[in-house]
């Protein structure tokens, strides 16, 4: 795989960088002239990721998130990184409606709209802890 | 983000506008909430013609509010959603619950 450009950011694992973390990278694929569509689906994707490393991940202190995104071709590839909690059963909190934090009005939904709004997702533990997930979406397949 | 009220025929229109995520939401419960609590309704509406960006964290949002006015006996409904926000209401399966209404 070609890459053609890449970039690297590093968050303080806060809610109120959601709007920033989900804003650079729909401006860092702009170079490749996604639709207005394409792109609400990379902010709402990059959004629900970026929210379960602030929400779940960790519990006692905040942490670090590390956004990795990279073009290839009219392809995006995303990576969301956390070094907290990691999930136990990462099938099981990928179905839809499943959430740990119920009592917290979480839709459990988060994982579904990354599946449906990209073209590919991949949740993985991490060595050493924490959760990687990846996803990609490719701009010239029309979406709905 | 941010929410008004308007009472028309008994009716509580909100307005939620701008972008509705994690850091927006405790805000939107409190304001959403402290109107249901003290507003004499028989219906509410979400107008979301304003409402640019919203994740699942806001599908959390609304249906907290559904369930809420459903034990009132108040209905709920979501009026012209920008077409971003549509997309999420649609794949949550909130449409199952309240109505989508464009005027
Ligand atoms: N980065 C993460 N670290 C630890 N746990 C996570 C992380 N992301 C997701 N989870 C777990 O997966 C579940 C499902 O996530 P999601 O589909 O986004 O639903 P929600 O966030 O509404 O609970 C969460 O409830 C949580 O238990
Ligand atoms: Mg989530």
């Amino acid at each position: 795989m070609q890459i053609d450009n890449h970039m690297s950011l590093k968050i303080a694992a806060l809610s109120k960088n959601e709007a920033f973390a989900r804003s650079v990278v729909a401006a860092f694929c702009a170079s490749v002239n996604p639709t207005v569509d394409q792109l609400s689906d990379i902010k709402t994707a990059v959004s629900e990721a970026v929210t379960n490393a602030v929400v779940h991940a960790y519990e006692v202190d905040s942490g670090i998130i590390e956004i990795n995104a990279s073009l290839s071709g009219r392809t995006v590839h995303i990576e969301v990184l956390d070094e907290g909690v990691g999930i136990e059963d990462i099938v099981r909190a990928r179905e839809p409606f499943f959430t740990t934090k119920p009592g917290d009005e979480r839709s459990g939904m988060g994982f579904t709209v990354m599946e449906s709004f990209m073209d590919t997702l991949e949740v993985k533990a991490r060595d050493g802890g924490g959760l990687c997930v990846r996803m990609s979406k490719n701009f010239d397949m029309n979406g709905e | 983000m941010k929410i008004v009220f308007k009472t028309v025929n008994s009716i509580l229109y909100v307005g939620i506008s701008g972008e509705l995520d994690e850091s927006m939401a405790r805000q939107a419960r409190e304001s959403l909430d402290a109107m249901i609590d003290e507003a004499d309704m028989k219906k509410v509406v979400f107008d979301m013609s304003e409402l640019s960006f919203m994740d699942s964290t806001g599908i959390g949002v609304i249906l907290g509010r559904f369930k809420k006015l459903k034990a009132l006996g108040i209905p709920l409904l979501i009026a012209n959603p920008t077409k971003a926000v549509d997309k999420i209401l649609n794949l949550s399966g909130v449409y199952q619950h309240m109505p989508k209404v464009m005027f």
